[in-house]
């Protein structure tokens, strides 16, 4: 019987009920038809700071104009969407107004690469024209005024308001002052901008969204800087695409430039292009500690890094002959020092201890550098003029007062260009003992046995140098935050060098 | 009907009156108010926006879906609590009212939570739904139903039970008595349920927010494209889009109620 009713030849409900099942596919089939077009091209998925809307939309745009790939736009609270990620683990990139959002978000393995992007002030908004004369905080305060804050815990304009007056000692009378407390910045500037209250600690940058806002800045608001930030999240499947963009966003040359139009103060951005291509020297003790990581980060950003290895006093010869590295990843800090001119001051990465390698079982009882000096030993060194393990055996035979006790006593058969080189030698057994990095002989235990030197200056540390030249410092900088991520760090430690601070004279 | 009453009732009716009036004048209002913060231009140029127009259309389709299952959920559901009595109707009932007091926050935060869950991410494998267009008609339904299923149950609760026993009486069964007598009869309750359901989808905001996040072009739905050119200092667009909205729920509402009218609801 049913089945009649449904054929609706009787008064019954069937007529509407296959009527609204219709209308229902219909309106499904709309919206399915709707999505396809737009599948087919690249796209990334962006978590937006809603107040960040009118730069990133335009740079987003010309993106998807120039490269064809779409960035769909989530927009939010950065708090909200932090949750939002936090929970669902989508999405590519995540763009927060305040950079202790995107710090979280590394924290908690949530996000890796974060690019800065612009820096925002806190200042009073007011009206257009400032009908109200506020000059300065204690104008703020009046009974007339209608003061609004954001609420410190929802907003990073609140919470940066708050640590600003705090520590000038105006908090407490802001907060009995104020009239109303927001949970965001854009719902206070609304509020100016409606009439409903006379000032607004808010942000320089959201003054310059609204026509109908001025700033008032503040000497008690002053030093209270935030930047904005995106980062490539960790849920990301396609981190490639993603950082390529957020090369991009962070551009000098073209995502800044969005920013800077609508009143940003943008932070030193790269120089765009697709995929850069980047010369980095490095000296060839770093070979093996570096290379892997290099090619990984090469993979990942989707660029070019050049690497020549060598030993760092060639290096050095090249770069004063005019080679114009964007990188350089020096044996030591002396190479770096002959050519500081060209670049910001290193970073020191890792370092590495000298060591004397004797024969297995250690039969001329070798102990010290003074014992190099005992009548019938061969010994190689590394040449002083080609290589920073050179210099290092010289400057410590020095301190120790033993180079003209060593010249006498016509021990040295050896010098050679490189560490490798004497190790080898080592283990044909041509020769006693040799002076190498630690790294150098992370191979040959099996064959060689090894004496720690324990003179403080008796190592070799390892900086990181960007050039002043170089239009990729960020990237470059990435690079480096690659080269001391514990992947990286573990490859150093397998080829024994020490990590940044230097080793302890005792250990081992 | 002498004088004396019909002045009587004359103060009766201005009371009223009143009442009616000082709402109408809230309402009307806030629409007066807004039409200050904007102009037919920038009316125009919202409605020439390939975004709004975008949001547009899916708020009208996500609504409209929304609406029918809502009734079609809530037809069965107010029958149930209307005709039947059961242990635990109480709390069935209470449960049904859960979306109607809940923050709307709260209901996508609970829709993104339940999502992540292993059954929920069992239905994402097969069929995506986080910050995607169906957790927009889900979060829609979610809180409409309710709203739907209360109109159907009142409906239900008023409608004679007469008809419906007669035919049992004439030896139809219970499921041919609903089907030919009773729900025919509900056809003004369903409509209204199923207005009040589009009504409350379209205005949708909270939980659509975080369950399917304010993607432009892609989940941005017309009160999504409303906070964010508010959130961005945009006030003129953000109300020529809000009086959008209300243009458009008018002439829905008007003319469905104009429809049902003609069939006799």
């Amino acid at each position: 019987m049913p089945t009649r009713s449904r054929l609706g030849r009787t008064h019954g409900a069937a007529p509407y009920i296959l009527g609204s099942l219709a209308l229902l596919l219909a309106l499904v089939f709309a919206l399915s038809y709707d999505r396809e077009d737009r599948a087919a091209a690249g796209q990334l998925m962006l978590y937006c700071a809603v107040g960040l809307k009118p730069p990133v939309e335009a740079a987003a745009r010309e993106y998807e104009e120039r490269y064809g790939v779409h960035i769909d736009i989530t927009y939010g609270g950065s708090g909200t969407l932090f949750g939002n990620l936090k929970l669902s683990r989508q999405g590519d990139l995540y763009l927060a107004a305040d950079e202790s959002y995107s710090d979280l978000a590394v924290e908690q393995d949530l996000a890796r690469e974060v690019f800065e992007l612009a820096t925002m002030r806190p200042v009073v908004g007011v009206r257009r024209g400032n009908p109200r004369g506020i000059a300065t905080i204690s104008d703020l305060l009046g009974p007339a005024i209608r003061l609004g804050y954001a609420n410190p815990d929802t907003a990073a304009i609140g919470r940066v308001s708050r640590a600003a007056l705090k520590q000038s000692g105006h908090w407490q009378a802001i907060t009995r002052a104020a009239l109303v407390t927001k949970p965001n910045v854009m719902d206070l500037a609304t509020d100016i901008e409606i009439g409903s209250i006379d000032a607004g600690l808010i942000w320089d940058s959201t003054v310059r969204q609204y026509d109908a806002l001025d700033a008032v800045e503040l000497p008690e608001l002053e030093g209270e800087a935030k930047q904005v930030t995106v980062c490539v999240l960790e849920s990301s499947a396609q981190p490639t695409a993603a950082l390529r963009f957020c090369r991009f966003l962070a551009a000098r040359d073209a995502g800044l430039l969005h920013f800077e139009r609508k009143g940003y103060n943008t932070v030193a951005g790269d120089c765009w292009e697709e995929r850069p291509e980047l010369l980095l020297f490095c000296g060839g003790m770093l070979n093996a500690a570096i290379d892997e990581t290099v090619g990984a980060f090469e993979t990942r950003e989707g660029i070019s890094v050049t690497r020549v290895y060598n030993g760092c006093g060639l290096l050095v010869s090249q770069m004063k002959a005019g080679a114009s590295p964007d990188a350089y990843f020096s044996c030591d800090q002396a190479f770096l020092d002959q050519v500081s001119e060209r670049f910001h001051p290193g970073t020191t990465v890792s370092s590495n201890r000298m060591v004397i390698l004797v024969r297995k079982g250690n039969p001329s009882a070798i102990s010290e550098l003074a014992d190099l000096c005992e009548p019938g030993l061969t010994v190689g060194f590394a040449h002083p003029e080609k290589s920073a393990l050179g210099v290092l055996t010289q400057r410590i035979m020095k301190e120790a007062g033993l180079t003209e006790r060593f010249a006498a006593s016509g021990n040295l058969m050896l010098d050679s260009a490189t560490g490798d080189f004497l190790v080898n030698q080592m283990r044909t057994g041509s020769l006693d003992a040799v002076i190498v990095y630690r790294s150098n002989a992370a191979n040959a235990l099996a064959d060689v046995d090894l004496v720690l030197l324990d003179a403080p200056s008796a190592q070799a540390t390892q900086p990181f140098a960007i050039a002043h030249s170089t239009n990729h410092a960020r990237t470059l900088a990435r690079l480096l935050d690659a080269l001391t991520e514990p992947d990286s760090r573990q490859r150093f430690d397998a080829l024994g060098f020490g990590w940044e601070e230097p080793l302890p004279a005792d250990s081992e | 009907m002498n004088p004396a009453n019909d002045s009587r009732d004359r103060g009766f009716l201005f009371s009223l009156t009143l009442f009616a009036g000082l709402y109408i004048a809230l309402i009307v209002g806030m629409l007066l108010a807004d039409a200050t913060y904007t102009t037919p231009a920038d009316l125009f140029k919202a409605l020439e926006s390939p975004e709004i127009r975008a949001a547009a259309k899916l708020s009208l389709i996500t609504s409209t879906i929304t609406a029918l299952l809502s009734v079609w959920f809530a037809i069965p559901i107010g029958y149930l609590l209307s005709r039947t009595n059961f242990p635990g109707k109480a709390l069935i009932d209470g449960i049904l009212d859960i979306p109607i007091v809940l923050p709307p926050m709260v209901v996508g935060l609970s829709l993104l939570i339940l999502f992540q869950t292993a059954f929920g991410q069992a239905i994402e494998e097969v069929f995506p739904v986080t910050y995607r267009v169906p957790s927009i008609i889900l979060a829609q339904f979610a809180v409409a139903c309710a709203f739907a299923v209360r109109t159907m149950r009142v409906t239900f609760d008023q409608l004679p039970q007469r008809p419906e026993q007669v035919a049992l009486t004439l030896g139809a069964t219970r499921a041919q008595a609903f089907w030919r007598v009773t729900l025919p009869q509900a056809g003004g309750g369903a409509l209204s349920a199923g207005l009040l359901a589009w009504a409350r989808a379209l205005g949708e905001f909270g939980p659509i927010l975080v369950f399917s996040g304010a993607t432009r072009m892609k989940t941005e739905v017309l009160p999504t494209t409303v906070w964010l050119e508010l959130s961005t200092g945009n006030l003129e667009a953000a109300v020529a889009v809000s009086l959008l909205m209300v243009f458009a729920a008018i002439a829905v509402l008007v003319t469905a109620r104009a429809l049902g009218a003609r069939k006799g609801w």
